[in-house]
C-alpha cells in the first residue's frame, strides 16, 4: 500500500491523516478541559482524587492513541511530490539566481510566439485559399487536397515499356541518338546528342555556357509544359522528340519572320509547336 | 616508361636543359613477381600502373655525320591519350664518382598526326617496336619494368611478339642540368633491388 | 572554343592602322561587345638548313611555329598545306636543338595583338599586325563558341561580321571547304592566322614601304 510513486496521489491517506488531526486535537482539547474542569464533586477527597486522575489518564492515552495514528498516515502520505503541473520547466521559477538565467521568461515569451504564429498562419492559410493561382480553367473548385494525388497514377509506366518506346523514337530519328538510362532508381534519364552538339564535359545540372543553349533549354522546358496527353505518354514523348529534332538546324535556319540570322546575337531559337517554323524569340508572335 | 617526365617546370617556351639520370639492367621473366613485389613496397604508394606502347624511332639525315633521332611514343591502351615525342642527346658515362648515364633529354606531348609532321619535316622511321610492362614511382623517380616486343607488321602493333624471356628495368629521374645528387638517390635506391636486379650505367654506343 | 574566321580588314581610307582599328572596336561596343582582355598570336619562320641529303622534296619547304594566349601552354608547328601538330612548349625547347636541320629567320617573326571582346557566344578579337617594329595591317578573328561544325553555322557567322566590317566581311575560308562537316578544331585557327601573317608579309616584302603606325 505504502507505494513510493504512488505516495503523491494518496488522496485516501490524505484525507485520514487530516480526520487523525482532527482527532488529536480534540484530544488534546479534552486533556485541558479536563485539567481545566479540575476534581469533580465527589463524597470524599480520596474518591475525588482518584476520579480526576483516572480521567486525565484516560484522555492522555486517547492523545497517545491518535498521535500514532497520525503517525502511521503521515508515512503514508509521505514527501510532498515533485511533480509539477509545468514539468521540469516548473522548476525553473524556482531558480534561486533568477536574475543570471532569464530562461524561464524567453521560454514563455517563445511559447506565447509559437502561439501567434499559428494563429497568423491559420488567417493567411484561409486567405490564401480563397484566391489560389490555379494553372489552368478545369482545376477550378478542387479541393487542394484531392489534385496532386490523382495524376501520377498514370504516369507511373512498366520501364518495359518505356525502354520500347525510346528505342523506337531512336530508331525514327537517325540525326539523333537517344540514350536511356536510369542513374537513381525508377525514374529514367534520356540523354539526346544532336551532330553540332559539342559535349566536352556534360554535366546535366548546371547551365550551359552558351546563351543560345540557355535559351533553347528554356524553350525546352516550355515544350515539356505544352505537350500533355495523359491518355497516350508515348506520343507526348514522340511529338517532344519531333520538335526537339527541328533544332538540328539551330545555327542554319534563318527566321521565319525576319529572314535574319541574328538578332542580339543568337540565332532563333524558338520552334513553333505546330509548324516547327525557326523564330526569334521575340519574332513568335 | 613514357608516362610524362615526373619533373616539369613550367617556363615560358618550354623547360630548357633538362637531363635523364639513368640505370639499367634486366630480370628474367622467373624474377618478375618477386621484384614487382618488392617495387610495391620501396615505392610510392599507389595503385600498380600498367603500360603498353608503341615506339617508332625516326631519324633525320641532313650535312652532319649524326643523324638526328626523335622517339614517338603512342599509348596502346590509353585511347585519346597524347603522342609522346623524345629527343635524347648522347650519353655521357662519366668516371667511377658518378653513379648514373646522364643525357639531354627534351619530352613533349603532341597531337596525333605527329607520324606526318615528322614526315614532312624530312624525318624516316627507322625502326620500331612495343613495350609492356609495369610503371612504379618514388618520389620524382621512374621504375619501368617491361619486355620489349618485336613488331612483325610495320606500322601495327598486332601480333608482336617478344624479343627476349626477360624484362628491361629502367630507373630514371628527370630533372634539370647539374644536380648531381639526383644520381645519388637513383644509385642508392638501386642499392635496394639488389640481388633481384643488377642496375648499372650501359652505354649503347659500347653495344654497337 | 567553337568555330573560328579569320580575316584581314583594309584599312579605312586616309587612316593609320591605329585610327581603323579605333573605328573598327567602337562599332563593336556600339553592338553591344564587352572588352575582355587582350590576346596574341605570334609566328616564327623556320628554313630548312642547307641541302638535305636524299629528303630533296623537302627543301625550301617553310615550318611555322605558332602561339596564342587563347591556349597559352600550346605550340602550334604547321607547314604551309601540310598537317598542324599541337604540342606543348616544349616542342620550342626541340626546335632550338633542331637547329642545325631548322634555321629560325628572325626576321620573318610576325605577331598580332589586340584587345579581346565578348558579344552574347560570340568571341571577337581586332589585332595590330607587326613585323619587326612597324604596324603591318589589321586582322579581326571572330569565334562563335556554341557550334562545332563550320559548314553550320558560316552564314550565320557572316551575317554577324557584316554587322561591324560591312562589306569587308569575308568569303569563306578555306579550311571552312576541306572539313565542311568535321569539327573545327584550334589548329585550324592557327592555319588562318598563318595564312593571314603570310599574306601580309609577302605583300610587305613586294612594297618596300612600310605603313604609319
Amino acid at each position: 500500500m505504502a507505494d513510493p510513486l504512488n505516495v503523491g496521489v494518496n488522496l485516501e491517506a490524505f484525507s485520514q491523516a487530516i480526520h487523525s488531526i482532527q482527532a488529536l486535537r480534540s484530544s488534546v482539547t479534552r486533556v485541558f478541559d479536563c485539567l481545566k474542569d479540575g476534581m469533580k464533586n465527589k463524597e470524599s477527597q480520596e474518591a475525588r482524587e482518584r476520579s480526576f486522575i483516572s480521567d486525565f489518564q484516560d484522555n492522555l492515552h486517547c492523545v497517545n492513541r491518535d498521535l500514532n495514528e497520525l503517525e502511521r498516515l503521515s508515512n503514508l502520505v509521505g514527501k510532498p511530490s515533485e511533480n509539477h503541473p509545468l514539468h521540469n520547466s516548473g522548476l525553473l521559477s524556482l531558480d534561486p539566481v533568477h536574475d543570471k538565467t532569464p530562461l524561464y521568461s524567453q521560454l514563455l515569451q517563445a511559447y506565447k510566439w509559437s502561439n501567434k504564429l499559428q494563429y497568423h498562419a491559420g488567417l493567411a492559410s484561409g486567405l490564401l485559399n480563397q484566391q489560389s493561382l490555379k494553372r489552368s480553367a478545369n482545376q477550378m473548385g478542387v479541393s487542394a487536397k484531392r489534385r496532386p494525388k490523382a495524376q501520377p497514377t498514370t504516369l507511373v509506366l512498366p520501364p518495359q515499356y518505356i525502354d520500347d518506346v525510346i528505342t523506337r523514337i531512336d530508331r525514327m530519328f537517325p540525326e539523333m541518338t537517344i540514350h536511356l538510362s536510369r542513374p537513381n532508381g525508377t525514374s529514367a534519364m534520356l540523354l539526346v546528342c544532336m551532330a553540332f552538339l559539342i559535349t566536352p564535359t556534360l554535366d546535366i545540372w548546371s547551365k550551359s555556357n552558351y546563351q543560345v543553349f540557355q535559351k533553347v533549354t528554356d524553350h525546352a522546358t516550355t515544350a515539356l509544359l505544352h505537350y500533355q496527353l495523359p491518355q497516350m505518354p508515348d506520343v507526348v514523348v514522340r511529338s517532344f522528340m519531333t520538335w526537339l529534332r527541328s533544332y538540328i538546324k539551330l545555327f542554319q535556319a534563318p527566321c521565319q519572320r525576319c529572314g535574319k540570322f541574328l538578332q542580339d546575337g543568337l540565332p532563333p531559337t524558338w520552334r513553333d509547336f505546330r509548324t516547327l517554323e525557326a523564330f526569334h524569340d521575340t519574332c513568335r508572335q | 616508361m613514357e608516362a610524362p617526365p615526373v619533373t616539369t617546370m613550367p617556363v615560358s617556351g618550354g623547360t630548357i636543359n633538362m637531363m635523364e639520370y639513368l640505370l639499367q639492367g634486366s630480370i628474367l621473366d622467373q624474377g618478375l613477381e618477386s621484384l614487382l613485389h618488392r617495387l610495391r613496397g620501396l615505392c610510392d604508394n599507389m595503385e600498380p600502373e600498367t603500360f603498353a606502347d608503341h615506339e617508332s624511332v625516326y631519324l633525320l639525315k641532313g650535312q652532319q655525320a649524326s643523324p638526328f633521332v626523335l622517339r614517338a611514343r603512342r599509348p596502346l591502351d590509353r585511347p585519346g591519350a597524347p603522342w609522346h615525342l623524345r629527343y635524347l642527346g648522347q650519353p655521357e658515362a662519366g668516371d667511377r664518382s658518378r653513379h648514373t648515364l646522364v643525357r639531354n633529354c627534351v619530352d613533349i606531348a603532341t597531337s596525333e598526326v605527329l607520324p606526318e609532321f615528322l614526315q614532312e619535316m624530312g624525318f624516316r622511321m627507322d625502326h620500331e617496336f612495343v613495350a609492356k610492362g609495369h610503371l612504379f614511382r618514388k618520389g620524382a623517380m621512374k621504375v619501368a619494368v617491361y619486355k620489349v616486343f618485336r613488331v612483325l607488321v610495320a606500322g601495327t602493333a598486332d601480333g608482336a611478339e617478344p624479343l627476349s624471356l626477360s624484362y628491361l628495368v629502367e630507373l630514371s629521374v628527370v630533372a634539370p642540368a647539374g644536380q648531381d645528387s639526383v644520381a645519388d638517390e637513383v644509385r642508392s635506391f638501386a642499392e635496394q633491388l639488389r640481388p633481384l636486379v643488377q642496375l648499372e650505367k650501359i652505354d649503347p654506343k659500347r653495344l654497337m | 572554343m567553337g568555330v573560328t574566321c579569320v580575316t584581314q580588314v583594309p584599312l579605312a581610307e586616309g587612316k593609320s592602322v591605329q585610327q581603323t582599328v579605333e573605328i573598327l572596336t567602337r562599332k563593336l561596343e556600339q553592338l553591344g561587345a564587352e572588352k575582355q582582355g587582350t590576346f596574341y598570336v605570334d609566328c616564327e619562320t623556320y628554313h630548312t638548313a642547307g641541302t638535305n641529303v636524299g629528303t630533296t622534296a623537302q627543301s625550301g619547304k617553310l615550318l611555322y611555329i605558332m602561339h596564342c594566349s587563347e591556349h597559352p601552354l600550346s605550340t602550334f608547328a604547321l607547314f604551309e598545306n601540310g598537317p598542324c601538330l599541337v604540342a606543348d612548349q616544349n616542342l620550342d625547347v626541340l626546335m632550338i636543338k633542331l637547329k642545325g636541320f631548322f634555321q629560325n629567320a628572325k626576321a620573318n617573326k610576325m605577331e598580332t595583338r589586340g584587345t579581346r571582346y565578348q558579344f552574347c557566344d560570340f568571341l571577337i578579337k581586332i589585332g595590330t599586325v607587326t613585323m619587326g617594329q612597324s604596324g603591318r595591317g589589321i586582322s579581326v578573328e571572330v569565334d562563335y563558341c556554341p557550334c562545332a561544325v563550320p559548314g553550320d553555322c558560316w552564314n550565320l557567322m557572316v551575317e554577324f561580321m557584316q554587322s561591324f566590317m560591312g562589306n569587308h566581311a569575308p568569303t569563306v575560308p578555306p579550311v571552312f571547304n576541306s572539313k565542311h562537316d568535321a569539327l573545327y578544331s584550334p589548329a585550324d585557327t592557327m592555319m588562318q592566322y598563318m595564312e593571314l601573317l603570310n599574306k601580309i608579309r609577302k605583300h610587305q616584302q613586294g612594297t618596300v614601304t612600310g605603313m604609319r603606325l
